[in-house]
């Protein structure tokens, strides 16, 4: 029996020392690190088939390898509080948050810097669907959407601009404060699971990212004989490139603008930048400032979202 | 029984009174009974009370539709190539978590006996206290979730494959040391004490004395928990090194049926392969298989090790034990955050009449399904006669259990919100089902490992199978389906965190809202809460089984 555990002890030294000399492990999250010089970490938790960009992240770190210098590495993250969280620790030094995931970032990382936003985060919107059997009318303007009194009503993920915070903003607008919903309000999860829940009739009403709800009626994908589109909301801004502010720290002198340059010039012409656009849904980057933001800060400390 | 036999046992009741003790043992098992019965139904009440409606016939297509993705799953190259790889990272994870709680497991287990503790008749009262706290402790980490320790741990080592390592390790360890502590006072306690009269030292005897007979249950339970860990470590998307979690979690998201069919797929092949390993080790337990089992396993471990990249060394690297101390400065001192106690209060209950409704639908699902998925020799005939037919059903129910357990509870939750409204009921139902996924399986193998001596002596007897299977199987298998359904009541507590989606509240809930606007502060109350909630069931779950014992 010792010698059997002797022997086993050796066996597990053995493959522990050739396996530490085998180089690069397949799913280290920090694989790049052990490389030498530094690597610029970066992130992505897009709003609309995250799945595409998710998956096929390689181009957009390639990119930005080649233009930027160094080597930049890209971790996937599906969780948003996970994203807010390793980019304050300084595991993820850029990030593309959403639009309260940004403001949430910032309060916790003071001075970091707004690299910029795709041209379509200038002009975000959010719609308002109901169920076709629900007594729900399509409305002309915010204050129409007093009618979403005493009806159920689901927001998107509870970390959503477009799912969540802009939806209540516009709510509480139009006097809707959460307790004048029927039952408290839902929290699906994602934009799908909100359409499918509205119209399998769960919940009379609720809100989603306007582009998802384009992209899925176009496609076909939304049985519109069950659930309708009720209001479209005035436009804002949401997602954004974050970047850590000690970039010109780590990277050198510079660095943050360069970067900054780096995002902004991604062309279509170019045919890795119109792979990228397109996994981002997007024509261009453009810049962008932090008044863009002032709107979204507001609701969040409003509804406790930010403190 | 027939009318005579009941005559013959009043009778007998007449002659020979029961003895008091019998008699009290006898009531108060009547009374929690009744108490179980009772939490049933006011869980039931508290469910369906309020909402006017509850179900909803036309949101059956949508449910449907999921189930009929299964028959057309993604499977182009490049998708499987990802669904593969991910597989192996979440093996990976799964290896090394399980590794980390089987130690904290032993030690913790051996920590937590009352055979350690009250070994010497000297300092009794010293090793009651000591027996208590450590025990009281262990609750911590076992009332957090995996996916919130995963948050917690990425706040201190960042993007580490030690945090999932962890995620998994630390509360599987916690329940796995109760579980080991459980086996160990348990296990047959002659060599034990004969060796601490000679004048061994404790930790000698336990090694000598009390492992070799438990060996057999603490290896049974350590591939049970290492089956738990692939699920685990596919709910647990968030360390940023993908995994069947992280693909799982994407898809999800946009509602790709027919991938997430190809990731659960893969996840069962990974289960049953663990069940397969468990099996073959249990019923062949020659030192052959034992070594051989060993080596796959250190193999296995050492693969993982470097698949995954992990370093032990952030432990006691650089600003790890700083950043540590700042994530508990943050939630120091914890606030209500808007919440008065009362309301904590409230959530407490829906969260406890969840688990309840949840734990019931489990218990009996589970038991359902058991029986015939479980191999029963001692019924003798049924594999000579029905060979074919009867491996088919078996199959079968043990292929519906491992889908049942491999769905994970937050897919359940929107499909079971399809069809319910939202509230407690489909929240319940999610976690119920689940759960009797992974009920049935440790009820068939309860089942299994029945003495079989004396139902083939019925059987021999001539005793027609169901009298054999009600008077003779159900009794025997009833303390440990009651034991296995009051553990798995104690998991459905803290999985109620991940089936937010449902809307029902909740503690679940309130703790999502709360991590989802970093407050931390408030956070912290809500898992004190989460906590006490589980130690009260750990209680309560103790005072029951002793009982119906």
């Amino acid at each position: 029996m010792r010698k059997a555990l002797v022997r086993l002890v050796a066996l597990v030294a053995a493959l522990l020392l050739t396996v530490s000399a085998c180089g690069t492990s397949p799913a280290d999250p920090r694989s790049g690190h052990d490389g030498g010089g530094a690597v610029l970490s970066i992130s992505a938790i897009p709003d609309q088939d995250p799945q595409l960009l998710q998956r096929l992240y390689g181009t957009v770190s390639d990119y930005l390898t080649k233009k930027l210098g160094v080597t930049v590495q890209y971790v996937p993250v599906t969780d948003y509080t996970a994203s807010v969280t390793a980019f304050k620790r300084g595991d993820l030094q850029m990030v593309f948050f959403g639009g309260l995931t940004g403001v949430q970032a910032r309060a916790q990382v003071p001075g970091s810097v707004l690299i910029a936003q795709r041209d379509i985060d200038a002009h975000f919107r959010s719609v308002f669907i109901a169920n076709a059997d629900s007594d729900l009318k399509p409305v002309t303007d915010v204050a129409g959407l007093a009618e979403l009194a005493g009806h159920s009503f689901t927001f998107g993920s509870e970390s959503s601009t477009s799912g969540r915070l802009m939806p209540q903003y516009f709510l509480m607008k139009a006097g809707v404060t959460m307790d004048k919903l029927s039952g408290k309000p839902g929290y699906s999860g994602s934009h799908d699971a909100t359409t499918k829940l509205v119209a399998a009739g769960t919940y009379q009403s609720g809100a989603l990212n306007a582009s998802v709800w384009d992209a899925r009626v176009k496609a076909g994908k939304i049985d519109l004989s069950k659930v309708k589109l009720i209001y479209r909301t005035p436009e804002f801004h949401d997602y954004h490139w974050l970047a850590r502010p000690d970039l010109d720290q780590r990277f050198g002198a510079g660095f943050t603008k360069k970067v900054t340059d780096a995002v902004l010039g991604i062309s279509a012409a170019d045919p890795q930048g119109k792979q990228i656009l397109d996994l981002f849904t997007a024509k261009a980057f453009v810049p962008t400032e932090a008044a863009n933001y002032g709107q979204i800060e507001e609701v969040a400390r409003a509804s406790g979202l930010l403190r | 029984m027939t009318a005579t036999q009941v005559e013959d046992g009043a009778a007998l009741e007449v002659r020979v009174p029961l003895p008091r003790k019998r008699i009290r043992h006898e009531h108060r098992r009547r009374r929690w009974l009744l108490v179980i019965v009772a939490a049933i139904v006011a869980s039931v009440v508290t469910a369906v009370s309020g909402a006017g409606d509850v179900m909803r016939v036309d949101g059956f297509g949508s449910f449907l539709e999921f189930f009929q993705a299964a028959l057309h799953p993604r499977a182009d190259a490049g998708f499987l190539g990802l669904t593969a790889t991910s597989a192996i990272t979440t093996l990976a994870y799964a290896v090394l978590g399980t590794l980390v709680s089987l130690v904290i497991g032993l030690v913790g287990g051996v920590l937590t006996s009352q055979t350690w503790w009250l070994a010497r008749p000297q300092g009794r009262r010293a090793g009651r206290v000591g027996w208590f706290v450590t025990r009281a402790v262990l609750v911590v980490p076992r009332a957090i979730h995996e996916v919130i320790w995963g948050l917690v741990l990425l706040a201190v080592f960042g993007l580490d494959p030690m945090v999932a390592v962890l995620a998994i390790g630390i509360p599987f360890g916690a329940v796995t040391a109760k579980v080991f502590s459980e086996l160990i006072d348990e296990a047959p306690h002659g060599p034990y004490t004969a060796l601490l009269a000679a004048g061994s030292g404790r930790l000698p005897a336990l090694v000598y004395g009390i492992f070799p007979g438990a060996l057999s249950d603490l290896l049974s339970y350590a591939f049970y928990r290492f089956e738990c860990a692939i699920r685990s470590a596919a709910i647990l998307g968030l360390v940023g090194a993908g995994g069947l979690g992280f693909q799982l979690a994407l898809s999800f998201q946009t509602l790709q049926y027919n991938e997430i069919w190809t990731l659960l797929y893969a996840l069962v092949v990974l289960s049953i392969a663990a069940d397969q390993w468990s099996s073959f080790v249990r019923t062949r337990r020659t030192t052959r298989v034992l070594g051989g089992s060993a080596v796959v396993a250190a193999v296995l471990a050492a693969f993982s090790w470097w698949w995954v990249g992990f370093d032990p060394s952030v432990l006691w690297q650089g600003n790890t034990w700083t950043l540590a101390g700042r994530v508990l400065a943050d939630a120091v001192p914890p606030t209500f955050g808007g919440q008065s106690p009362l309301d904590l209060l409230g959530l407490a209950g829906i969260t406890v009449s969840m688990s309840v409704i949840a734990i019931t639908v489990a218990f009996f699902g589970g038991a359902l399904l058991a029986f015939p998925s479980a191999r029963l020799p001692w019924l003798g005939l049924r594999r000579r006669s029905g060979g074919l037919l009867w491996t088919i059903r078996s199959g079968l129910c043990k292929l519906i259990l491992v889908l049942l357990r491999a769905i994970p509870p937050p897919v359940w939750a929107l499909l079971f919100l399809f069809v319910f409204y939202p509230g407690v009921l489909p929240g319940a139902l999610a976690l119920g089902v689940y759960t009797a996924g992974v009920l049935g399986r440790l009820m068939a193998e309860a089942a299994e490992n029945l003495d079989g001596r004396p139902l083939r002596a019925l059987r021999a007897h001539g005793t027609a199978e169901p009298l054999v299977f009600c008077y003779a199987v159900l009794p025997a298998v009833t303390p440990k389906f009651v034991a296995y359904g009051l553990y798995r009541w104690e998991v459905a507590i803290r999985e109620t965190v991940v089936v937010g989606v449902v809307g029902a509240g909740g503690l679940g809930l309130l703790l999502n809202q709360q991590l989802a606007s970093f407050d931390y502060a408030a956070s912290l109350t809500t898992v004190a809460a989460l906590i006490l909630l589980t130690l009260v069931v750990d209680l309560g779950s103790a005072a029951l089984r002793r009982a119906l014992r």
